[in-house]
């Protein structure tokens, strides 16, 4: 046996564990009257969401590594509706009956977690920590039921406490629509859509998304933000060579360099198209993934069919890799677009030698949506000693939203526990606990093997020291093996953690952060501040996974959900919070999310009509970017490297526009369009009313601010533009045409005598560093 | 402009819920003057080194198979593998101990608790295992000593949670600076500027007006920290036109020497508190000899880059660097002749105010942590303490003058008071 396994065990043990807790109390709370005994508050929110869930249920179930006991618990999370609220209560029962057990006048249960009387798991709870103290207080309730009311400090919700969103102002309907629009489709919201929102409000809001979710640009942005959650782009080598393997795709994958290019005479010109041809036909294989996500949201097909699809997406140059573009070529629309993309089902895996064919029922490769597709495969690889753990570990955190590495439990000797078992991973309680859980979904991968674990059986079989393929306590048919990643597809739709998962993903899309996990250190002094914010998200999270379910898996659902959810329409407070304990539930709400490089170059094509255009490569990742390889987590708040790239894009994108702006015929300007370069600030007060209508439709257009003429955010810009002009008109002498690096384009820009065009570029070099502007 | 900066941010956000109180030994720095030190370096070998190959010799039980017991070499107080036959490139363990050992302080028999890449590497970065909102100690030293630095804390891999108190600087490529460096000049020419200075100079007032205006309202708290954050770091990055001259003319071609000197610009301008330095494939599963072969080396090498550098740039006296990672390797091989996971290890320490030529802690002839007493940090296999990560951190802090730091607070470590490693540094 390799000590591999044996090590790899301890922490994945305690990530289990944890996974167990992160999930563990999502639990809506007990409204029901559908079963004889009420689950009380304490229960659920003490005993149940600090100790049962994150720590019980990890073994005490059926299927984990204390199911042999006569204390077993059912998992909540696996259930819906009035099934969830009779797991809750059954685990009440559960706990209830061995509080009232007893061992010489000592409660069982107590003993039990501090490792006496053979606790398999040893201790849970050390006698001081809160944990414990909670289990005592249920002892005692148990066994003596309360006459009074419980101490507060154990009381898990205030009864009391306002609603959640009391004091918080919502984005008004005008600024929602910009902020969807922009986040969505990378523009400004049309003047219908404005009219719409105005006439009927928020609720016109789900049918224009129905719109926003049809264009082009919404699939850009959809790829773009789940690749940032599967980081397929981000796979080795040249995807010619690591996509497809030599051993099955030898005679097709290097296509290229066959290609006739002939009708090119010119040798370079020849060797310019094969390169761009090379590019092109990487670019597609590398997106089949994500245009996988972009098939099924456009045509409203359910999304579990990212787990479940019979087919991949090819394009018409990966068809040519694939070998099967004669088969496919009448089916595209425009064979000559790179980068078009169809469903294909491919034929099972020939390899060079009979060996390395792929077994299939069907004569079909068992097409399990993202889990099967090469990339993923050859994005998350597998070793000899890795055996499949990686490839399990970020399937349930992608499909299942369980991190099982996250938090790990601290083993109290980890070397100890390695040295003294065979298999600790089979054997050590501390071990077993994750990899029963982990170590099946390894093995279910186990065909994706050889040749860098894109296709091929292990030579010598699967390994026997590992649990055997299978899926959360139900063991693969021998009969199944060759479509097991279909087998784990089908299995992972039903789950019901799956739908709670990808309504995630759409909250990490839309505001650039994970949602809330469970606070876990119950000695916090503003723990129930912070549970009270999880839970309210929570909430919200499974609202909409109810919905999302109830539409067939639309995703579009889950996009159009949120985005009227109080969650994301939050703009901010009425009134100051100094509470602490407020403050601790406010602490992740709003929107405020930096904008990434690419949101920005949309951002700015939205409001300029083009991109800046060099927030790409290295600065795109010295901006926080990232390339899905190394670097897979977006920078949230700003370096002063990044402030410094900031303060070059509001310098040089101002430059760029602001004289080609004036160059242009009044009704041509985007900003403008009501102002002429002679109009200077005081000279009159028409000019005056014009300068500062001026600077409330930049507002709007930059900044997204519906400002009235005489405010203090108005006032502030007036100012700046005034003094600029005054200060001008104090030196000796200034040039009167605009500087020569913002003075470019076709037709050239007018003279700048008043120095008025520059003062305007300042005002929107001050606006292109705002907030507002920066983040969303 | 650096008093109006700690104001805002003292008041209302990047982390700092109460008002700032610097530590005693920033207090000497004057406004707008840049960061003189201490400068923290920590280096990473990502994957999990075989520290019997370098700090913590065995040489017998099978544990080494390039070397044994007798051959074990030792420098002052120091033991170490010796590997001078054996390196591929980089600098032996030989080499290093000679021109560092008195420097050196090493921590041996290292408890990580835990055996596996995520949950170590954070352990190790943060002091606290189970928790991920915790900064790293890079992070946490930069939001205490340097938030008005541009790049206060530079990352270069590993895991650098920030513990929203100061922004992570990325900055793969030291070129890449220079076109930055001076953000108001077209193409960063100076003789180009975008504005005229006036109008400039007024469009920083309508920021701060406007800055100071949202501070005195009603804000949500990621609010207040999103605008403060980036009103300091558009203010901050004026700084950096400072590192352009100490971005030198040919870049090295080592990847932890490339690391080091973007660090070292940073710090040498006055823009930079700490950086996270990493250099990954330690995980030897396969192989193990080859692999740590050529990466101990190549790591040593890369700190003995830093040490040398900032001997030329005339700031070592200000470093302080640590050398870590996420775990140990096993005590035996597996099939594949490689090293599995191991949840004991080992740390090390050099530079400003660290005593060395000294080694605290030790494993066993099985490579078992030996307790520790830490009162005194002597070996203490009865009453000793199993040395982890928080008792690491919670020194760290204490010895960067940071411990009492409001925002040191805000991450307790709970490492009792009979726990504390008061000795560990001299």
């Amino acid at each position: 046996m390799s000590r591999n396994a044996r090590l790899l065990a301890l922490v994945l043990a305690a990530g289990v564990l944890f996974a167990g807790g992160v999930r563990g109390d999502d639990t809506k709370p007990y409204t029901g009257a559908a079963c004889t005994a009420t689950v009380d508050d304490f229960y659920q929110d003490e005993v149940w969401a600090k100790v049962g869930a994150p720590i019980c249920l990890t073994c005490h179930k059926k299927g984990g590594d204390a199911e042999e006991s006569k204390f077993i618990l059912v998992d909540p999370r696996r259930s819906e509706g009035v099934a969830r609220d009779e797991a809750m209560r059954q685990n009440r029962e559960a706990f209830a009956r061995m509080a009232r057990l007893k061992v010489k006048d000592q409660s069982r249960l107590l003993l039990k977690v501090v490792g006496d009387l053979n606790h398999g798991g040893s201790d849970v709870l050390k006698p001081d920590s809160a944990g414990y103290r909670i289990l005592t207080s249920f002892v005692r309730r148990v066994n003596t039921p309360p006459t009074g009311t419980p101490s507060p400090d154990l009381m898990a919700r205030d009864a009391n406490a306002p609603p959640f969103f009391n004091g918080i102002v919502m984005v008004d309907d005008r600024r929602l629509l910009r902020r969807v629009t922009l986040s969505l489709a990378g523009r400004l919201p049309t003047d219908a859509e404005f009219a719409a929102v105005a006439r009927d409000g928020l609720k016109e809001l789900p049918s224009l998304l129905d719109s926003i979710m049809t264009e082009d640009a919404f699939y850009d942005r959809l790829r773009e933000g789940f690749n940032d959650i599967f980081l397929t782009a981000g796979l080795d080598g040249n995807p010619e060579a690591s996509v497809l393997s030599y051993e099955h795709f030898s005679t097709t994958r290097l296509w290229i360099s066959k290609f006739d290019l002939s009708h090119i005479a010119d040798a370079k010109a020849q060797q310019q198209g094969r390169y761009k041809l090379a590019n092109d036909y990487r670019k597609a294989l590398i997106s089949e993934p994500m245009k996988l996500v972009e098939h099924i949201v456009r045509n409203d097909r359910p999304f579990t069919e990212i787990v479940t699809a019979d087919f991949i997406m090819v394009t018409p140059y990966s068809a040519r890799g694939y070998g099967v573009y004669d088969e496919v070529r009448s089916r595209f629309k425009n064979p000559d677009d790179p980068f078009e993309a169809i469903p294909v089902k491919l034929k099972a895996l020939v390899g060079r030698t009979r060996d390395d064919n792929q077994e299939s029922a069907t004569g079909f490769y068992p097409h399990a949506g993202l889990l099967s597709t090469f990339q993923y495969l050859r994005r998350y690889p597998t070793t000899e000693t890795n055996r499949n753990r990686l490839r399990a570990r970020m399937y349930y955190q992608h499909f299942l939203g369980v991190d099982v590495l996250e938090l790990a439990a601290r083993v109290s000797d980890a070397a100890a526990v390695s040295a003294k078992f065979e298999i600790p991973t089979m054997q050590a309680s501390e071990c077993v606990v994750c990899h029963k859980t982990l170590d099946p979904v390894a093995g279910l991968f186990q065909d994706y093997w050889k040749f860098e674990g894109v296709y091929g059986r292990r030579k010598g079989g699967w390994f026997k020291d590992m649990f055997g393929p299978g899926f959360e306590g139900e063991n693969l048919p021998p009969v199944e093996r060759w479509r097991a990643l279909q087998w784990l597809g089908e299995r992972t739709a039903k789950d019901p953690r799956f739908a709670v998962a990808m309504v995630e993903h759409v909250y990490s899309i839309l505001t650039g952060r994970k949602v809330l996990l469970p606070p876990k250190d119950l000695d916090d002094p503003l723990f129930v501040s912070r549970r009270r914010a999880y839970w309210e998200q929570r909430r919200q999270v499974e609202a909409i996974t109810a919905h999302f379910v109830q539409s067939g898996f639309n995703l579009k659902t889950a996009f159009k959900e949120w985005v009227v959810s109080d969650f994301y329409r939050v703009d901010g407070l009425a009134t100051v919070v100094s509470d602490p304990r407020r403050r601790a539930e406010l602490d992740d709400i709003g929107l405020v999310r930096m904008l990434s490089p690419e949101q920005v170059e949309r951002k700015v094509a939205a409001v300029f009509g083009e991109r800046w255009g060099k927030l790409t490569d290295q600065l795109a990742m010295l901006y926080g970017g990232i390339d899905s390889k190394e670097v897979t987590e977006r920078a949230t708040d700003p370096s002063g490297a990044m402030g410094a790239i900031q303060r070059i894009l509001s310098n040089d994108v101002a430059c760029r526009n602001v004289a080609r702006d004036f160059a242009r015929p009044a009704a041509e300007r985007r900003l403008f369009p009501h102002i002429e370069p002679d109009v200077i600030p005081g000279a009159s007060p028409d000019g005056d009313a014009a300068i500062r209508r001026t600077i409330v439709s930049l507002h709007e257009r930059i900044l997204g601010r519906f400002d009235a003429p005489d405010s203090a955010e108005v006032e502030r810009t007036w100012k700046l533009f005034a003094g600029i002009v005054k200060d001008a008109h104090e030196q000796k002498a200034f040039d009167k045409r605009e500087a020569y690096a913002c003075r470019q384009g076709n037709p050239p820009p007018p003279d700048d005598p008043h120095y008025t065009i520059r003062a305007w570029r300042g005002v929107v070099t001050y606006l292109l560093r705002r907030h507002e502007f920066l983040y969303e | 402009m650096r008093r109006d900066f700690l104001k805002l941010c003292g008041l209302a956000g990047l982390g700092l819920a109460v008002p700032y109180n610097r530590p005693v030994a920033a207090r000497a720095k004057a406004k707008d003057e840049p960061y003189g030190g201490p400068y923290y370096v920590v280096f990473n070998a990502s994957g999990g080194w075989d520290t019997t190959y370098l700090m913590d010799p065995k040489g017998v039980n099978g544990i080494n198979r390039l070397y044994r017991v007798g051959d074990i070499l030792t420098q002052g107080a120091h033991k170490y593998a010796p590997i001078a036959k054996h390196a591929q490139g980089g600098m032996s363990n030989e080499a290093f101990y000679a021109e560092f050992g008195d420097d050196l302080l090493v921590l041996n028999g290292l408890d990580y608790s835990v055996n596996n890449h995520a949950p170590g590497a954070r352990y190790m970065a943060t002091g606290k295992l189970d928790s991920l909102a915790y900064p790293t100690f890079p992070a946490l030293v930069a939001a205490c000593r340097g938030l008005d630095c541009p790049l206060a804390f530079l990352t270069f891999g590993n895991y650098s949670a920030t513990g929203n108190l100061v922004a992570m600087s990325r900055v793969p490529y030291l070129p890449s600076l220079r076109k930055i460096a001076n953000a108001d000049a077209v193409d960063g020419n100076e003789r180009s500027p975008y504005h005229d200075r006036f109008v400039t100079d007024r469009i920083e007032e309508a920021l701060r007006e406007e800055q100071a205006a949202r501070a005195t309202g009603p804000r949500l708290p990621r609010e207040e920290r999103g605008e403060n954050m980036l009103y300091a770091a558009q203010i901050s990055s004026k700084a950096l036109e400072r590192v352009t001259r100490y971005i030198p003319a040919s870049i090295p071609k080592e990847r932890l020497s490339q690391q080091a000197e973007i660090a070292l610009a940073s710090f040498k301008a006055g823009v930079g508190v700490s950086a996270n330095l990493t250099i990954a494939q330690f995980d030897s599963h396969a192989n193990n000899d080859p692999d740590q072969m050529k990466l101990i080396p190549e790591l040593l090498a890369g700190v003995a880059y830093l040490l040398r550098r900032a001997g030329d740039l005339k700031i070592r006296d200000q470093l302080v660097v640590v050398v870590q990672s996420e775990m140990g390797r096993t005590p035996s091989y597996n099939a594949g002749n490689g090293k599995d996971h191991w949840s004991i290890g080992s740390v090390m320490f050099l530079g400003r105010g660290i005593k060395g030529n000294r080694v605290v802690g030790a494993t066993d002839e099985k490579q078992f942590p030996i307790p520790v007493d830490p009162r005194t940090l002597k070996l203490d296999k009865e009453k000793g303490i199993r040395v982890r990560p928080e008792h690491i951190h919670a020194a760290l802090r204490e010895f960067a003058g940071i411990a009492d730091h409001p925002s040191s607070k805000k991450f307790p470590l709970g490492v009792a008071e009979s726990e504390q490693l008061r000795s560990l540094w001299a």
